[in-house]
């Protein structure tokens, strides 16, 4: 009996061995991740959101890198410098790169598209990222110079933006006047092998990848809205790794054996713009009262099951130039006395737009926070809209845009306040210019902005921060709802994967073990 | 109409329909949805609308016998509400349905000829598409919403109704009666009104039931598919759409607006059945 005992254990022992020597990354295989919905557009000029980002980044790279703990890395450029006076900066590029089509990557491409995005005529929604850069100069084959019309602070974390991705020239050269990339041909790691609209974008290995090979042949996005389908195919091994568990399904999955549930940390806000140009947002009392309205820790404790915090600011702490200034206490008495000093004590009708399937529980926070104003006699029509739809409906120009309030959420992906503030609350981004969906405009506001853009030591920038997270903070131009938290899942012999707090999950180290 | 009435009101009838078992319970599960619409407000006991998160998902108990939803709400009140709105939706739908068409049935069977063959073809495309389809597709030319979504259902029935009284008539207008009242000078309008559509009554009841049973079925088909009742208005089909991604943590929250549809929609099916039945004499004696 002990024999037999002692030889079961050695076999166990031989077996975890076994186990153990198979946890050298593999190469081979196909890789199914499920997000929630689909990128808007593949294209550069195109792109406004974290999946379509997601995507792209395989594709098509920025020329640097931020990695998971912030810090910027070499990519396609390998080095950089600014000048003495701030406005001019001169980036070294990798060489021996090629586009998957076999273009050269060089500093003329570069050129090409930066200068794509730069142009006010192509309607890039992100182009203020280096809207500063006056001229984009060749200045040898593997250097390039920006110039900007002031001390850019921001430039190097911008450029890490996933949207300001290189494409490959000749397909530039290809495209007719107005039409969009619908098959980017990048330097990433992979190649976009086919995108079945609606459905999901499959990804090759790009075999002459100029760094270290992917170990996966194939990885494939699928879209899938609802977040229960998400988890099923999880269960059912449909899908390797899905992104955004409902925190309700959390404990079910923490006790499947073949399922890990990555808690990740992320760098967005949830919130709820209000149309600052219409009645009756136009009154800074009714917003503030709005704000007081809402229960976001019950929210967070119950919704999110805890995965988040209310939010303090328009950033989250992360971020550099972030000021701790809230948050709105749960007070709906104060919200009724607000109410009635703007003269409605009844409250009103107003219209909710939210998307459903982008963020953690978007279409339940929106239904409760519909019940929260329900309270203080204000009627909110919710109106669920697709993303690429939503997005496109946000982009109206102060006339015609129909919308009282907007669900969003923004990651400040480049973990600088600028991002993150001067895109959303500066009155030089409303649409169609850029992303000030709620026509928010304050003058001090815009002041600390611009400064804050054009001054480079950190002590003058953060103070600029704090008058500008404190203005708009009282002038409430939305709902502060939460920071979010990422939950994803993720089946047992999958490695590897990158769970960036970008709420990107990139697939390029990931590997399987079967 | 007398005759009609005289017929509903025979012990014949009565006793062909309390004869047939299910039809007893069908009018039985009607009746208790009517009482549960009319007194809705008094037999629920919380406020449909009124939330309470730290309850999310809380099964049955003493206090919500039916559980509470995702926000906290007690389902039971949200589906003793949502009786209301499904048999408002039945009442209207059909209603539309009705009025608009077994007149144009009417006319197209006792004229027959050109205008007969005008309106049937029209008929025919209606009925080209699938009820649920048409209700869907004039939902998204007029807007969602509840309001919306009685009229489409409505005008996803109506060529039902043409179909049906048309074929009534056709059969009507060759008896002597029909004859006799021309001969003494009766005008058409006077014919169909008085001597053809009362005598095709029992059909049109029927259907109407049956029908009601669909109109519930398609609105919260609608409702599920978010384009009829808009939340949080507690109709059965929308509450089925949201409480459904919760279906694995709380199923009581999707099961009993679930139950509610089934169990309405198969009192008017066998209702109306049992109706048939009894008010058809051919099929007399033969239960």
């Amino acid at each position: 009996m002990r024999v037999r005992l002692l030889v079961g254990l050695l076999l166990c022992a031989a077996l975890a061995s076994v186990g153990a020597l198979a946890a050298e990354p593999q190469y081979g295989g196909r890789l199914v991740i499920a997000i929630g919905v689909e990128p808007e557009s593949l294209d550069p000029i195109g792109m406004s959101s974290a999946p379509a980002a997601t995507v792209s980044e395989h594709i098509s790279q920025p020329l640097i890198y931020l990695d998971v703990d912030g810090t910027l890395q070499p990519s396609l450029a390998v080095d950089w410098e600014a000048s003495e006076d701030g406005r001019v900066w001169t980036l070294h590029l990798r060489e021996g790169v090629t586009f998957h089509d076999g273009t050269p990557f060089n500093a003329e491409a570069v050129k090409m598209n930066l200068d794509r995005f730069l142009d006010p005529a192509s309607g890039a929604p992100f182009r203020f990222l280096i809207a500063r850069v006056t001229e984009v100069e060749v200045a040898g084959e593997y250097t390039v110079k920006l110039y900007t019309d002031e001390p850019f602070a921001p430039m190097l974390a911008h450029l890490s933006h996933s949207f300001i991705a290189m494409v490959s020239p000749e397909q530039l050269r290809a495209l007719e006047p107005g039409d969009a990339i619908t098959h980017p041909i990048g330097t990433g790691p992979f190649k976009l092998e086919r995108w079945n609209r609606g459905e999901q974008v499959i990804l090759t290995a790009n075999e002459d990848y100029w760094g270290d090979r992917p170990y996966l042949d194939e990885v494939v996005f699928k879209f899938v809205p609802e977040d229960s389908a998400r988890v099923v195919m999880l269960e059912t091994g449909e899908a390797d790794a899905i992104m955004r568990v409902p925190p309700l399904d959390v404990p079910r999955l923490d006790a499947h054996a073949d399922v890990e549930v990555v808690h990740a940390t992320s760098v967005r806000v949830i919130y709820i713009g209000f149309n600052n140009l219409r009645e009756p947002f136009t009154d800074v009392r009714v917003r503030q009262a709005l704000n007081y309205a809402i229960d976001k820790q019950e929210i967070v404790d119950v919704i999110l099951g805890g995965a988040g915090e209310p939010s303090t600011a328009p950033i989250v702490p992360a971020v550099f130039g972030y000021y701790e200034a809230g948050p709105y206490e749960y007070n709906p008495e104060k919200a009724q006395e607000l109410l009635a000093e703007a003269g409605y004590p009844d409250g009103f009708s107003a219209t909710l737009y939210h998307p459903t399937g982008r963020y953690m529980m978007d279409a339940t926070i929106a239904e409760t926070v519909q019940s929260y104003l329900m309270d203080i006699g204000i009627d909110a029509e919710l109106i669920t809209m697709e993303w690429a739809a939503y997005l496109a409906h946000l982009q109206e120009p102060p006339e015609t845009a129909d919308y009282d309030m907007y669900m969003l959420g923004w990651g400040t992906v480049t973990l600088d306040a600028d991002y993150g503030l001067y895109a959303l609350l500066h009155s030089s981004q409303w649409p169609p210019a850029g992303w000030a969906v709620g026509f928010y405009k304050n003058a001090a506001v815009d002041a600390a902005l611009d400064l804050a853009r054009v001054t480079p030591p950190l002590d003058v920038r953060q103070a600029l921060y704090e008058t500008a997270v404190k203005g708009i903070w009282h002038d409430a131009p939305w709902l502060y709802l939460h920071d979010e938290v990422q939950i994803n899942g993720v089946r047992e012999g999958v490695h590897g994967l990158i769970h960036h707090p970008l709420e990107n999950i990139s697939a390029w180290e990931a590997w399987i073990d079967r | 109409m007398r005759r009609l009435l005289a017929r509903v009101r025979s012990w014949e009838f009565v006793r062909q329909l309390r004869r047939n078992r299910m039809a007893v319970f069908g009018l039985a599960i009607v009746l208790i949805f009517l009482l549960a619409a009319l007194f809705a407000p008094y037999l629920s006991p919380h406020d449909p609308l009124q939330r309470s998160l730290r309850q999310a998902l809380d099964g049955p108990s003493w206090e919500s016998p039916f559980g509470r939803d995702e926000l906290g709400r007690d389902i039971l009140s949200r589906v003793l509400h949502g009786a209301r709105i499904s048999l408002t939706i039945g009442l209207v739908s059909v209603g539309i349905g009705a009025l608009a068409g077994v007149p144009v049935g009417a006319v197209s069977g006792y004229f027959g000829g050109a205008v007969d063959l005008l309106v049937q073809r029209l008929v025919d495309i209606m009925l080209a598409f699938p009820g649920i389809l048409l209700a869907i597709i004039v939902v998204s030319t007029l807007g969602v919403g509840l309001t919306n979504a009685m009229i489409a259902v409505g005008i996803g029935t109506i060529p039902t109704y043409v179909r049906l009284v048309r074929g009534s008539v056709l059969s009507i207008k060759e008896y002597d009666y029909i004859s006799a009242a021309r001969a003494v000078g009766a005008g058409d309008l006077r014919i169909i009104f008085r001597h053809v559509l009362p005598n095709s009554m029992g059909p049109i009841v029927v259907q109407s039931t049956l029908q009601f049973a669909v109109a519930i079925l398609w609105a919260a088909g609608l409702g599920f598919l978010g384009l009829g009742a808009q939340r949080p208005t507690p109709e059965w089909g929308a509450m089925l759409a949201n409480s459904r991604m919760y279906i694995r943590v709380g199923a009581h929250a999707t099961i009993f607006p679930g139950v509610a549809i089934l169990l309405s929609v198969l009192g008017f099916n066998l209702f109306g059945d049992g109706l048939r039945d009894a008010l058809d004499p051919r099929l007399r004696g033969r239960m």
